[in-house]
């Protein structure tokens, strides 16, 4: 039969964003496939180099807007580095606490995203009804709903206000209750299962050798997370260990990486409990925050997608020299051809979409 | 390993040099762009750097310098920056790719965005910019239109 | 004239989309004055004359269009169906006001992927270089009557982009923008409200004709 190319986007429902899936497909198995981005690139980096180092905060908030406080928490930590400051131990335990906040909240969008992907609405209306919950208790010392702008260079923006632990424990017994019926839902749920099991499946070393990170390279059974291995902010403090999870043949598929999203809510929320549990007092910001800086300085945190990574040079003016972002999902498609071959059309959605795919922090 | 007692050993390697530990578990050195092929094997095969993190390319005005993060997939998380300093007019290196497949797309990006030649890449393309752009615009020297309005 | 010839313009068949919507370098005419010898497209147009001559010269268009007119009108204004199409971060936003507690389905707002059944072209984020040609042709994919909505500021005027070489200043400097919705993201509420605006432009504007020209 006659091999032929065919276009998945820039606009087609299984993008969750813009970009272009070519794939080459002999009947109905893929043969090949060639991802092509940079419908969003915006340039961030360059035009990074015109703003003082405090104004990027705006622009690494819509790096990736699902998860919008690790992106500007991760720019940060860099810019703190450079600058030889350290927050407060109070701002670090919020940091950390908003943070698996905004995790659960991005995984929840992940969910919501996924389901219908595989024709189930119900999971989309349920997932959006859960991440609202999780948005609106971010709103409440950020002020904003989608974009916070609220992890500063040098600590936090303001202090929690009080109330606020009442609040998201319940939030979180609420979402506690609700992935129980979830999971419930969907792993038995014999259709979800057909079209996870023994999808998109790829080994520990392979992902590795690819520079696939995060929940990604969890779900394969590599116990890494940079929340352990590289540890920032309150983590070393917190008592947890990295969540794994397999599939059935060894390796990673569709299944296991939907139950490593719903293992790391859980383990989340257990984090969010224990960063407030053991918050101290005091201040929020650090006492002076330098404008200028000179220096190179790197680092990297474990996003809701994986690795993250910013690079920083100073020349010793306001504003950086160099700024480089390192995206989790830019190096995750980029092996997308390899985990996507022989397998039929109808599964691209599902192995797309279980990767968690996010083009704002992709195309920069 | 220490990450001082990496550091020192990689230093031995032929046109390593500036050896230094920037955190307890990230060292930092620089190399000659002739050596890099044989320190980049070294790296990946005797001392377990199974990780390419990223690859930056840097405008220094006088000329490019190339800065890449490795780490290791285990527990204590090492990394290593290294360094490789190019010439203006040569901006040529070895590619890594048959290293690390995760460093196929970071090389095309610094090709794209700052026009790094990598010799020995498989498919040395534009990834982010459409096809027909002219420069490299994150080069210091790359000037643009910029839709200024007064108010 | 040989086959291949008649076939045109070999650019087509690339998919070029919108560089081959002039019918005269797609197909050759067939000669004029012989309306058996028509193309399917030229007949439709044959025919829609007459009939748009005829009911105009016997005053039955007006009396329909009297009649039908609010009708259409209402089917317009509470079926706006927007393109399923996430630029930015107002896409989860506008994910959001189509989830349980927004509902903005209930305005009759359902969002479909396919620029064939669509109303609305919703912008919400910047536009890229890359990404110009392929959003023009997807408003020229949507059939008529049709409305664009820009949504945010990077839609708007370039946003927090505005400096940048790739991101164009806007969504209107290349197609015609009916509603501007602030705002940055722009909430669910602030969305609901732009698709009210837009229902209450359509109530003005567009009388909903039933024989249109």
């Amino acid at each position: 039969m006659a091999e032929m190319w065919i276009h998945m986007g820039p606009q087609h429902p299984m993008t969750h964003g813009l970009w272009n899936l070519r794939i080459k497909v002999n009947g109905e198995t893929i043969t090949d496939a060639v991802p092509e981005l940079g419908y969003l690139h915006r340039s961030v980096e360059k035009i990074g180099e015109r703003r003082k180092y405090f104004m990027n905060t705006t622009l690494t908030d819509r790096l990736c807007y699902a998860s919008a406080m690790t992106w500007t928490h991760c720019y940060c930590l860099a810019a703190e580095e450079l600058m030889g400051v350290v927050a407060p131990p109070r701002a670090q335990y919020i940091r950390t606490a908003v943070l698996e906040l905004q995790r659960i909240a991005s995984h929840l969008m992940w969910l919501g995203a996924y389901l219908p992907d595989l024709g189930l609405i119900t999971g989309f209306l349920y997932g959006m009804r859960d991440r609202e919950m999780f948005l609106n208790l971010l709103e409440i010392p950020s002020g904003g709903r989608l974009l916070y702008n609220y992890v500063k260079i040098g600590g936090v923006k303001r202090d929690l206000p009080p109330g606020f632990e009442a609040k998201a424990e319940r939030v979180m017994q609420t979402l506690e209750r609700r992935l129980k019926e979830y999971e419930n839902l969907y792993d038995n749920s014999k259709i979800f299962r057909m079209r996870n099991d023994g999808v998109g499946v790829y080994s520990a070393s392979d992902a590795i050798n690819w520079g696939i990170t995060g929940p990604n390279l969890r779900s394969a059974g590599v116990p890494f997370d940079l929340r352990q291995a590289d540890s920032y902010d309150a983590y070393p403090e917190l008592d947890f260990e990295p969540v794994t999870n397999t599939a059935a043949g060894g390796g990673s598929d569709c299944f296991s990486r939907y139950r490593q999203r719903v293992d790391e809510m859980h383990q989340s929320m257990d984090l969010v409990r224990q960063a407030l549990a053991k918050m101290p007092e005091g201040r929020v910001m650090a006492d002076s925050v330098p404008l200028r800086a000179s220096g190179e300085a790197f680092r990297r945190t474990e996003d809701s997608r994986g690795e993250a990574l910013m690079y920083l040079v100073g020349d010793g003016s306001d504003r950086p020299y160099r700024w480089k972002i390192r995206s989790p999902m830019f190096t995750t498609v980029s092996a997308a051809p390899h985990f996507l071959k022989g397998y039929k059309v109808a599964d691209v959605p599902a192995i797309m979409g279980s990767i968690d795919m996010c083009i704002g922090e992709t195309d920069k | 390993m220490e990450t001082g007692q990496l550091v020192q050993q990689l230093t031995q390697h032929d046109g390593a040099s500036d050896g230094s530990v920037l955190r307890s578990n990230v060292g930092r050195i620089s190399i000659t762009r002739e050596a890099s092929h044989s320190f980049f094997s070294t790296l990946k095969n005797d001392f377990g750097f199974d990780h390419c993190s990223l690859i930056s390319a840097v405008d220094n005005q006088t000329g490019f310098e190339l800065v890449y993060h490795f780490s290791i997939v285990d527990a204590a998380g090492q990394m290593l920056e290294v360094h490789i300093d190019l010439p203006r007019d040569t901006p040529t290196v070895d590619s890594i790719t048959h290293l690390w497949g995760g460093a196929d797309w970071h090389e095309r990006e610094a090709y794209d965005l700052m026009g790094i030649y990598f010799i020995g890449h498989p498919d040395l393309k534009r990834v982010l910019l459409p096809d027909g752009f002219a420069g490299h615009p994150l080069r210091k020297d790359y000037v643009y239109e910029i839709h200024e309005e007064e108010w | 004239m040989s086959r291949q010839q008649v076939r045109g313009n070999p650019r087509m068949r690339k998919g070029l989309g919108s560089r081959t919507s002039d019918p005269a370098t797609m197909m050759e005419d067939p000669p004029s004055g012989d309306w058996l010898t028509l193309r399917s497209d030229q007949f439709l147009n044959w025919v829609d004359d007459a009939v748009y001559n005829i009911a105009e010269k016997t005053g039955i268009r007006d009396v329909v269009n009297r009649v039908t007119r609010p009708i259409f009108n209402w089917g317009l204004r509470y079926s706006p169906w927007p393109l399923h199409l996430g630029i930015m971060c107002c896409a989860l936003e506008m994910g959001a006001a189509g989830g349980p507690d927004h509902d903005s389905e209930r305005m009759g707002v359902v969002y479909r992927s396919s620029p064939r059944q669509c109303d609305i072209l919703i912008v919400n984020g910047p536009v890229c270089e890359k990404l110009r040609p392929k959003l023009k042709t997807l408003y020229e994919q949507m059939a008529d009557p049709k409305w664009v909505i820009a949504m945010g500021e990077c839609a708007i005027g370039g946003g927090p982009y505005w400096d940048s070489y790739s991101v164009v200043a806007g969504a209107d400097t290349f197609m015609p923008v009916d509603v501007y919705i602030p705002g940055c993201p722009v909430r669910p509420e602030a969305l609901m409200h732009g698709f009210l605006t837009l229902q209450k432009k359509i109530r003005e504007k567009e009388p909903g004709y039933f024989l249109r020209r």
